[in-house]
């Protein structure tokens, strides 16, 4: 079991938590940092010193551009948070993909270890804000409400408005579940399972009440009652009150995931807030690129893309799907077998139709590794043909989510490049990849290796 | 302290503990090659193989760093190693905007002349070329100059082209029509039957290596350019066997003739593309009438195809630090108001990026035009034009301005489907239009394209706050953020109070 306390303790036992001893105020100050450290490829940040009442931390679910690098693997925070680090790409989203629950009867409830703090408000968190609403801002929120015995978990995000009433976006589909005004809490501060099973619940196409049980079978939850509603009992700060549908829009920079289902806006109404000692709240600096709800949403989106297109054909040829985060999702990189002429049209028009967030899709052999984001680019310029792999549809298809173009609801094109070789070729006229593996003989290899570890304590390291 | 010859260099590398001297001897064979191969993949010092059949090899001398493309190259002109990639750049097109005229030294004073062979005395095999990649087909030079004479005027181009070794005094080198030194080949002398003289310096000074990959106008002197990025003249001497004057200090300098309507095989060879690329085609054949060098020269190679994805060689820098500050004079110099043109980095050659101010319409395919129509542009097929604002050095800005601006229905331009000239390395060709697998020189043409990933009517982002973003950054570095952990950005120090 990883709590979001443990997860920052985690991190900065590996060097990649840096703390910010100066002080940060969180009005704007906090998300510039957080904003500056994301473009940066810095580690996550804990700020230590701010006016509010919480701490806060940022990146923490985030990872670095993995254009610059090889050796970044974006999902990695994540993997830590969920225990399971240094899994395979693949390995990860067959995981996800699987989606299993785990029955909350096998699983012990906790005391929360949040306790009610009678003296807070809203505004005394000291949540960071976004111009140019300038509201304290509600990221990376997940709220609980119990129907009929049933509890289910959603994301939000949202605004402080008053000193006890919150404005926050969900996605409709659960407020529709939740059918009339409820008792809910918000957490702040859960690990990396709670939020990728609300994200599977409630953001895709197909949704699920069973959330916890989703987030207990990813990660050993722990779980508590509150009001009889089930809740993650280590989250750092919780919120409890009373959830009225308003059904109109938020307003503000919105999270990602927002961007690929349909929202709608309540109000919370807060009877008690509740905090662990020494809380520590992460938040998104909405509007900058590789925060954390890119690097969740997209992990979420490409499992249950991975799910949808191996079980579509009867047989399963991806190897692997990425929405890269430096893309803000609205591209998808798709490695596959090409099972026969045209299949590469099938594949990117499935995934066109699985998902809202992108209208350009590249297609990949499937040698080609998840981790190798920049040769995969590469492979889109040196190996599809500009006359002949570039294929845009007419322009009937509904703008996607993600792109800033065409919000106005017209209709436009879309687009996929096929970077495979043609199934139809003969084996003459495939280049092979120039690497160190395929460029020489093992004898050589082996050589070279050895003159090289003997050379390289003068050598730095790729990373 | 000016940067002379190739060994200043190496010297200047050593100095900055950048150098690794092989002391065991190593052959040409496939193991110098790989060595600079995992050199070049672990960001590694440049290899010097000391002891190569009793010559020497150096394995992708101007290799930058995976995060600084330019920093090599920068040491090759006196700049330092920690220059700011804005200042490079400036200082780079602010030399080439001062060029100095060569100088003719004598024979004697030419460290090339050192060791002369002419007629029967010539032998090529006489040095370590490098077998490069298995499925090579054959031994090469290509980290050099290519010196060749326009046939009906005064003006001398320099240039970047491979040559595949065959025997003692024959070498097939890659002259692909649509570039320059091809040009003069193809359309001067082959025309009228005769030989075209040229002159392939090996191992020169830096400037001169840095002049021969840029897009220098035709009849310019490449020379002179060098001698502007060197800030002083550079020393030429007369060959032995031909009419060329030659970079004095080369390491080593082969003369001879490239053959009206004679043809040799070329290739496969493992290409910038990061693939190996075939078939063979038939290139033009060189006849080597002398060969001069240094003692003990030092061969300079590149890796070809380590140069992609998140790994650079010599190429792939080259492009970076000489070919984008270059282009991007040239496109100021022809009246284009642009900010930077800027290969993208990981794959050097087919994909530029160019940032710019002027996005009205009609502008930007203005542009397109402007360059797809010149010789430079055959091996590139994509230009993006980013808004000014955009760092085009930064990938991950690029790439997000490519996804979210780039609308699949206006902003993608193809120019001409199988109407431009193609450079026939392409892998992407289709069987057809590789021709003959036997002999392989494509005929065929394809598509050019521009991308507009510029903003337009896009959402625009809010103006930075810059001193709150340049607080926030002296705050992560107080914090212990390592600066030059920053992609494409330059360190910037901290401590600025707020």
């Amino acid at each position: 079991m990883t709590t979001f306390r443990g997860h920052l303790r985690s991190l900065e036992d590996d060097g990649d938590l840096l703390t910010v001893s100066e002080r940060v105020h969180w009005d704007g100050e906090a998300t510039a940092v957080a904003t500056e450290a994301l473009e940066g490829d810095c580690g996550a940040l804990r700020f230590a010193s701010t006016a509010g009442g919480v701490d806060l931390a940022s990146g923490v679910y985030a990872g670095r551009a993995q254009i610059t690098s090889r050796h970044h693997r974006p999902w990695r925070r994540i993997e830590r948070s969920l225990g399971c680090e240094n899994e395979e790409y693949g390995r990860l989203l067959e995981t996800l993909s699987r989606r299993e629950t785990r029955d909350l009867d096998d699983t012990p409830f906790e005391e929360p270890a949040a306790t009610v703090d009678s003296g807070a408000d809203l505004y005394s968190l000291g949540l960071p804000t976004v111009e140019p609403d300038g509201r304290q801002l509600l990221t990376l929120g997940l709220i609980a409400v119990e129907r009929d015995g049933v509890t289910s978990w959603a994301p939000v995000r949202g605004t402080i408005r008053r000193r006890s009433r919150l404005r926050l976006s969900i996605p409709r589909p659960f407020v529709e579940w939740c059918s009339d005004e409820r008792s809910a809490s918000v957490s702040l501060g859960v690990g990396a399972a709670p939020h990728i099973a609300a994200l599977q619940g409630w953001t895709l196409d197909r949704t699920t009440t069973a959330v916890p049980e989703l987030a207990t079978a990813i990660d050993d939850v722990a779980i508590a009652a509150v009001d009889g509603r089930t809740v993650p009992a280590n989250a750092e700060v919780r919120i409890d009150g009373s959830m009225t549908s308003v059904d109109d829009e938020v307003a503000g920079p919105v999270e990602i995931w927002e961007r690929g289902c349909e929202t709608t806006g309540v109000t919370v109404e807060v009877d008690a807030i509740a905090m662990r000692d020494s809380p520590v709240v992460p938040f998104v600096p909405l509007g900058a690129p590789l925060t954390d709800d890119l690097h969740l949403t997209a992990l979420v989106e490409a499992a249950a893309l991975y799910r949808r297109i191996n079980g579509y054909w009867g047989v399963s040829p991806v190897s692997w799907i990425r929405l890269p985060v430096e893309g803000w999702l609205g591209l998808c990189l798709v490695s596959s077998e090409i099972l026969y002429s045209g299949f590469e049209w099938q594949l990117a028009n499935a995934l066109f139709s699985f998902s809202s967030f992108f209208d350009k899709v590249l297609i990949l052999d499937d040698y080609n590794e998840p981790t190798d984001l920049a040769r995969a680019l590469d492979d889109m310029w040196v190996k599809a043909h500009p006359s002949n792999d570039w294929t845009f549809s007419d322009a009937d298809a509904p703008a996607a989510s993600a792109p800033l173009y065409r919000r106005d609801g017209e209709t436009g094109s879309r687009l996929y490049i096929n970077a495979t070789w043609d199934p139809r070729w003969d084996e003459e006229y495939i280049a092979p990849r120039v690497t160190f593996d395929s460029t020489y003989p093992e004898g050589i290899r082996e050589r070279a290796l050895d003159h090289w570890d003997r050379l390289e304590s003068g050598g730095e390291s790729n990373d | 302290m000016t940067v002379d010859t190739l060994r200043d260099y190496l010297r200047t590398l050593d100095g900055e503990d950048d150098l690794v001297r092989l002391d065991d001897p190593i052959s040409w064979n496939l193991e110098a090659s790989a060595v600079t191969m995992l050199a070049n993949e672990r960001d590694g010092a440049v290899p010097l193989f000391e002891d190569v059949d009793g010559a020497r090899l150096v394995g992708d001398p101007y290799r930058g760093t995976q995060r600084r493309p330019w920093d090599r190259i920068a040491l090759g002109i006196d700049l330092p190693r920690d220059v700011p990639r804005e200042e490079f750049y400036e200082e780079t097109i602010s030399r080439l905007q001062r060029p100095h005229e060569p100088v003719t030294v004598s024979p004697a004073d030419a460290p090339c002349k050192e060791v002369r062979y002419t007629g029967a005395d010539v032998d090529l095999l006489e040095f370590p070329w490098p077998y490069i990649h298995a499925g090579d087909g054959g031994r090469y030079s290509n980290l050099h100059t290519l010196v060749v004479p326009d046939r009906d005027s005064e003006w001398i181009d320099w240039s970047y082209h491979r040559a595949m070794i065959h025997d003692d005094e024959t070498a097939s080198v890659l002259l692909l029509a649509g570039e320059q030194a091809p040009n003069l080949y193809y359309y001067e002398y082959e025309r009228e039957d005769e030989p075209m003289p040229v002159a392939i310096a090996v191992g020169v000074e830096p400037a001169v290596q840095y002049t021969s990959v840029m897009w220098i106008p035709t009849g310019r002197s490449e020379a002179a350019f060098a001698g502007g990025l060197k800030g002083a003249p550079i020393e030429l001497v007369a060959c032995e066997t031909n009419d060329l004057l030659v970079p004095a200090t080369a390491e080593l300098v082969i003369e001879g003739e490239v053959l009206p309507n004679v043809r040799r095989d070329e290739g496969p060879f493992g290409d910038y593309f990061g693939y190996m690329h075939g078939p063979r085609r038939s290139m033009p054949t060189l006849r080597v009438t002398g060969i001069t060098h240094r003692e003990d020269p030092i061969i300079p190679f590149c890796v070809e195809g380590t140069g992609v994805g998140y790994t650079e060689n010599s190429t792939s820098s080259m492009e970076v630090g000489c070919v984008g500050p270059d282009a991007t004079l040239g496109l100021q110099a022809g009246g284009f108001e642009i900010e930077q043109c800027v290969p993208w980095q990981s794959t050097p050659r087919s994909v530029y990026v160019i940032s710019t101010a002027n996005t009205d319409p009609g502008y930007l395919h203005e542009l397109a035009n402007f360059i797809f129509t010149t010789w430079g542009m055959l091996h590139v097929d994509f230009f993006v034009f980013v808004d000014a604002d955009i760092d085009p050095f930064d990938q991950r800005e690029v790439l997000e301005a490519l996804v979210l601006h780039a609308d699949p229905d206006s902003d993608f331009h193809q120019f001409g489907v199988e109407t431009m000239p193609k450079v026939p390395l392409n892998i992407y060709q289709t069987p057809s239009e590789k021709g003959n697998v036997q002999t392989g020189t494509s005929k065929a043409k394809t598509a050019k394209a521009y991308i507009d990933a510029t903003r337009g009517d896009d959402a625009l982002d809010d103006d930075p706050d810059d001193d709150l973003h340049e607080w926030a950054r002296s705050v992560l570095v107080d914090a212990g953020a390592d600066p030059d952990t920053i992609p494409f950005a330059d360190s910037t120090g901290g401590g600025r109070s707020r």
